[in-house]
């Protein structure tokens, strides 16, 4: 298959979309989960190049165990 | 060196360590989201990995997947098989008591009336759950005739067809904890989860904590993966307060990051291990 998202070798930093806190960039993936420093928020990384980040969604109807 | 695809939803903590663990085993790993595969219906080679991790969070597209790139020649952990029964909580049942496994009893009823009547013939309190669904969510405990109008007239009343499936479960009454064995070929551990709901997800606030698997619990965990073709599970126990043990659940897709800690069960090594040993999967 296909690499979909390749490690990123450097990726700019960007803010948390809750709280503004800077997020550190680098190495990120498409879909990694990140805890914000600053309001402890689950985000997700929605891209890189420049980095981007989303509210983490809580569930889905059919995810998790 | 083996080759893996790691096909995943979300790169939580648990993907974020089996990534690390197969590198450590020297595996080539390609990480592969979900969303983005197109799959198409035939055996034209997709991939150069020989290994399929299926990490997907999301159980129909686990199934789809799994099912496809099996018919393609991969070797996928779990199998279609496996996260099929596993995912569906009314064929986890038909599967575990096809084999004679311990289990609280258990029926699907398909028409609300139907269903109270057989709720009535067993007595309350009983447990309603989606067949299909997960980290607890809509499990009902009904202790009432009452309680039990009001959950199903929803159950039946909501959603589509797939929705329209009740499945009924023994309540049991646990001692404040049940357990989750882990078997990843074999039984490799497990832990105890703590809570005063009789809901004991840990998604759900219960609290892990260290147990070592007695050599009868890890027979029945064995049985029960087996029973669903299993490769690497978590295994829901339940003890009931006068000491009988029987399997409730099956989980294909093995979360442990709420638990790695407590258990000090080294998941992630062990996963990547039986990856890189090349056992199990779609050739048995």
């Amino acid at each position: 298959m296909q690499v979909q998202n390749p490690m990123t070798e450097s990726v700019t930093p960007n803010q948390c979309p809750l709280c503004a806190q800077p997020v550190p960039g680098g190495n990120r993936l498409v879909g990694e989960v990140l805890s914000c420093d600053g309001c402890s928020a689950e985000l997700e990384v929605v891209g890189v190049n420049p980095l981007r980040l989303e509210e983490a969604p809580e569930v889905e109807e059919d995810w998790g165990e | 060196m083996r080759k893996v695809d790691l096909v995943y939803t979300r790169v939580r903590t648990e993907e974020k360590l089996l990534l690390e663990a197969l590198r450590r085993r020297d595996c080539a790993v390609n990480l592969v989201q979900d969303s983005g595969m197109v799959l198409s219906m035939d055996r034209q080679r997709v991939t150069e990995a020989d290994t399929v991790l299926m990490r997907s969070m999301s159980f129909t597209r686990a199934r789809y997947l799994a099912t496809f790139l099996e018919m393609k020649g991969l070797r996928v952990l779990n199998s279609a098989r496996t996260i099929s029964l596993c995912g569906d909580k009314a064929l986890t049942s038909a599967a575990l008591a096809a084999k004679g496994v311990p289990m609280p009893w258990a029926f699907v009823a398909f028409d609300e009336d139907a269903c109270l009547d057989a709720i009535d013939a067993k007595g309350y309190p009983v447990v309603t759950k989606p067949v299909l669904g997960s980290w607890g969510r809509m499990v009902a405990r009904l202790d009432s005739r009452t309680a039990a109008e009001g959950v199903l007239s929803t159950r039946f009343g909501t959603g589509g067809a797939q929705d329209h499936v009740a499945l009924v479960q023994e309540y049991v009454d646990k001692p404040g904890y049940d357990l989750r064995v882990y078997v990843i070929g074999r039984t490799v551990g497990g832990l105890r989860r703590r809570s005063e709901h009789w809901i004991t997800n840990t998604a759900r606030g219960a609290v892990p904590e260290r147990y070592e698997v007695p050599v009868v619990h890890a027979r029945l965990a064995e049985a029960a993966a087996d029973a669903v073709g299993g490769d690497m599970v978590a295994v829901d126990l339940l003890e009931t307060r006068g000491g009988d043990i029987y399997v409730n659940e099956i989980n294909h897709c093995v979360e442990f990051a709420r638990s790695i800690d407590e258990t000090g069960v080294p998941l992630p090594d062990l996963i990547a291990e039986y990856v890189a040993s090349g056992a199990g999967g779609a050739r048995r």
